[in-house]
């Protein structure tokens, strides 16, 4: 499959630990790939590098085989942009905006501007000043979506908005990418991702510490599990299974959850009289937050 | 009913850390202006009684000319007379300045900035912020008063007299009053608009029409009842320095009382209105949502975008330096007879140049104020660019298929569009004023002084926008120091007697003066290679630095 976005051990050292460090990564054209992480674990510095903002301290990226630090320009041709934090525009109207924004760029269709404008419901005939938080970021949407770009980078791009306007992004980004553009959107909003990324990388400190399907990911290594015991549960058994944590019991209730494989856990349960089992998916939260467990227990070991 | 979760003393101790800048600022702006005018007075009035008679009687006459900004001056043969005048006479219009641009930053400035509803969020109502930047306030300037004063003092010790201590302490509260009740003032003012700029503008316009209520009551006695409006004439009741003059006291405490009154009645205002609106707001009319970009086609053209975004802008700027070289040319005629006269004021004669002395003087006076104000032109439009890379702005731009040396180039046009403007129109009117003084101007010699005022403004733009890569929150004061010192040289240099080499210092030395003795070639050259070299290496800066980080 062609790749849009190719990073090869790209780093960015702001030193004392700080930065992107060797960053491997490849996207593919047409994929949406959601780059999860909590603040300051790199994911800025990623796109930053990725819009030739930045420049590298060691490795390289590409966008469509063009060089990010050498052809930003060209890259930039071919890419939409929400950064994290929001520009200052002062007193210019938000339809002045659009319009010196355009003429910077060129190639800007009207139309898109009035259906993503419309799709929004934001007007904009306002000052950027009286603008709320919300409709700042709506700016910044359209500003990225309204040239319709081969590649979109997004960096935290709902921030501000209500759960409506949320579900319209979601909704403009997958008609972006039934048109065939590649999107690259960071978060620390797992939701957000789960609902339009077809993979994630989780990065921190600066590491990306895994790339897997959303598929994947929720398969993989969590599970929460509630047990109803005829009788008295036999929690002593349970408490030396390997994966078994979080163990509560009441009655003759157990909860807990499972990580990893599920056959020591239904080994141990052979011969008991189970009433009922429930078992189900943890969010992609929980699986996160696995991650980061897994490896403080990896360091701390 | 809510109590503070902050106490008065955190209160005061944050509003202090953001009152710390200004301090610094204006201290070193007072102690240099005071101590300059105070170690000036043996050069510039002489030693002999016969010299400072002589003196006095120049700069009452000088003084007159300028009583539409000055108070007149009374006993000028006397170091204590003088500095009441020259020192303690100007001292308001910095120390108001500060206060204006202090009290519009704290209230609609912070509010800008989402400081205003971090300190409500966190318990303080609007009495106690406005209270506590207050404070702070004047705290603040009671320091940049006493040094200010202590300057002035340390001056006069080192030339051999010395300053009534009293009378010193008196005119320091009278300062301090008049300076924490023009703050009041613009705070109570800054209430009614919506944003800094507005409020700055509004507060702005309010203490120049109290400022020339008073000024121009010393010459129009019509307007003598309603100068007791201004806060101008209750400072200008105390002249304890000058001999035989004494302290008013009561119109010192009513200054400060009227700044009590003044803030409760702004924390009033603060209370009724919405954080971040302005006090009065009209309900738009319902009309159906614009979703299509702006037809202007000025806004698709980067040169004319800056010209049209910062047009309000640049067009006071224009008015303003026009109006000050109206202002010069008209009363050129009067400056030159004075100087004319013997005494130490002769000196300017040198100074200018030959030729006709009413070209040469009246052009020496004005092209100078011209390089000060065109500096600071320069200053604000790389405050305007500081603030752009700052904001976010810069990384929104450079998402756009733009290279990157393409907006140092547009900067730069836009700079010369502006200056162009701004000289070419403050010239016409200086040209104007002065034939109709009967001063015999011409054309060419205008433009020989005129012209290379756009090298000159480029020149300090291009180290600044060096400067904004490098170190950019120090970008203003750095630039501001070097106009500031640039024209005490040019202008006090000489009659200070200081050596060549500290007047070559001067920025302002390169330009000359080109009105009486022709363009200084080598110093335009200098100036040109300089524009040159600093937006080339702003440029290749600009293709190095990072974006956002």
């Amino acid at each position: 499959m062609p790749v849009a976005i190719q990073a090869d051990r790209l780093t960015k050292d702001y030193g004392a630990g700080r930065g992107l460090f060797e960053l491997d990564l490849e996207v593919a054209k047409g994929e949406v790939f959601g780059f999860l992480g909590p603040n300051g674990a790199g994911k800025t510095t990623t796109i930053r590098l990725l819009m030739g903002m930045i420049r590298p301290s060691g490795g390289r990226a590409t966008v469509f085989g063009l060089d990010c630090r050498r052809q930003s320009v060209d890259v930039k041709r071919l890419a939409g942009y929400v950064p994290g934090e929001l520009p200052e525009f002062g007193a210019l109207r938000g339809s002045e905006i659009v319009r010196y924004i355009a003429g910077l760029r060129g190639g800007v269709d009207g139309v898109a501007v009035k259906r993503i404008c419309d799709r929004f419901d934001l007007d904009l005939r306002m000052r950027f000043r009286q603008y709320s938080r919300g409709n700042k970021q709506k700016l910044a949407i359209v500003l990225a979506f309204m040239h319709t770009p081969r590649l979109l980078i997004l960096d935290e791009p709902t921030g501000g908005l209500d759960p409506l306007n949320q579900q319209a992004f979601y909704e403009l980004c997958a008609e972006a990418r039934s048109s065939g553009a590649t999107i690259f959107l960071s978060s620390h909003v797992l939701s957000e991702v789960e609902h339009i990324s077809d993979r994630i990388g989780i990065i921190r400190a600066g590491r990306l510490i895994r790339v897997a399907a959303l598929h994947d990911l929720h398969e993989m290594h969590v599970r929460h599990v509630e047990l109803e015991f005829a009788g008295t549960p036999p929690l002593e058994r349970l408490r030396g299974v390997p994966g078994v944590e979080d163990l509560q019991a009441t009655e003759r209730t157990v909860r807990c959850t499972v990580r990893g494989g599920f056959a020591p856990f239904l080994q141990a349960l052979a011969g008991m009289q189970v009433a009922n089992l429930t078992s189900h998916e943890p969010s992609l939260e929980e699986v996160f937050l696995a991650y980061y467990r897994d490896d403080e227990h990896a360091e701390a070991g | 009913m809510t109590t503070s979760t902050l106490k008065p003393a955190e209160l005061l101790r944050l509003a202090w850390r953001l009152q710390r800048r200004g301090l610094v600022g204006m201290t070193a702006v007072g102690v240099a202006y005071g101590a300059i005018q105070a170690s000036a007075y043996i050069s510039v009035a002489g030693t002999t009684a016969a010299e400072r008679a002589a003196f006095g009687r120049q700069i009452a006459a000088f003084g007159a000319t300028y009583s539409y900004i000055l108070p007149l001056p009374v006993r000028p043969d006397t170091i204590s007379g003088y500095l009441q005048w020259r020192a303690y006479g100007a001292l308001p219009l910095l120390f108001v300045l500060w206060s204006l641009m202090s009290a519009s930053g704290a209230t609609r400035g912070d509010e800008d900035r989402g400081l205003v509803a971090q300190w409500l969020a966190a318990g303080a109502g609007a009495a106690g912020y406005l209270a506590s930047r207050f404070v702070a306030f004047a705290l603040a300037a009671a320091i940049a008063v006493t040094a200010t004063s202590a300057a002035i003092a340390g001056g006069v010790l080192v030339t051999g007299s010395a300053l009534d201590a009293v009378a010193v302490v008196e005119v320091s509260l009278a300062l301090l009053a008049v300076t924490l009740c023009c703050y009041a003032i613009a705070a109570l003012v800054a209430q009614v608009p919506g944003s800094r700029a507005a409020a700055a503008g509004a507060a702005a316009m309010v203490l120049v029409v109290l400022f020339f209520l008073e000024s121009l009551s010393r010459t129009v006695p019509g307007l003598r009842r309603a100068a007791r409006l201004s806060p101008f004439y209750y400072y200008d009741r105390n002249t304890p320095l000058t001999p035989g003059s004494t302290w008013d006291p009561v119109a010192t405490v009513g200054l400060l009382a009227a700044a009590i009154v003044l803030m409760v009645a702004a924390a009033a205002l603060m209370r009724a209105r919405d954080v971040g609106a302005p006090l009065w707001q009209r309900s738009e009319p319902a009309r159906p949502a614009l979703t299509a970009a702006s037809s202007n086609p000025l806004l698709a053209l980067p040169v004319t975008e800056a010209l049209y975004e910062h047009r309000r802008g640049l067009l006071a700027w224009i008015a303003g330096t026009a109006l000050a070289a109206a202002f010069m040319a008209s009363v050129g005629r009067q400056i030159v007879d004075v100087v004319r006269e013997p005494g130490a004021l002769r000196s300017y004669l040198t100074i200018a140049g030959h030729g006709d002395p009413y070209v040469a003087l009246t052009g020496f006076f004005w092209f100078g104020v011209a390089q000060l104000l065109l500096a600071a032109f320069a200053i604000s439009q790389v405050a305007i660019w500081t603030g752009e890379d700052s904001s976010g702005r810069l990384e929104v731009i450079f998402s756009t298929p733009v290279r990157r040396w393409r907006l140092v180039l547009e900067r730069f046009l836009f700079l010369l569009a502006g200056v162009v403007a701004v000289v070419g129109i403050s010239s016409t009117a200086y040209f104007g004023v002065e034939r109709s003084q009967g001063i015999a101007l011409k054309v060419a010699d205008l433009s020989a002084a005129a012209l290379p005022l756009v090298p000159f403004t480029l020149a300090f733009a291009s180290v600044g926008a060096l400067l904004a890569t490098r170190v950019p929150r120090g970008t203003t004061a750095i630039l501001g120091a070097l106009a500031f010192f640039s024209y005490l040289a040019t202008q006090l240099g000489p009659l200070l007697k200081w050596p060549q080499w500290a007047l070559d210092l001067s920025v302002f030395s390169l330009y000359g003066t080109p009105i009486s003795t022709g363009v200084n070639w080598s110093g335009t050259w200098i100036l040109v290679a300089v524009v040159v070299a600093g937006f080339a290496a702003g440029a290749v800066l600009m293709q190095r630095r990072e974006v956002g980080s």
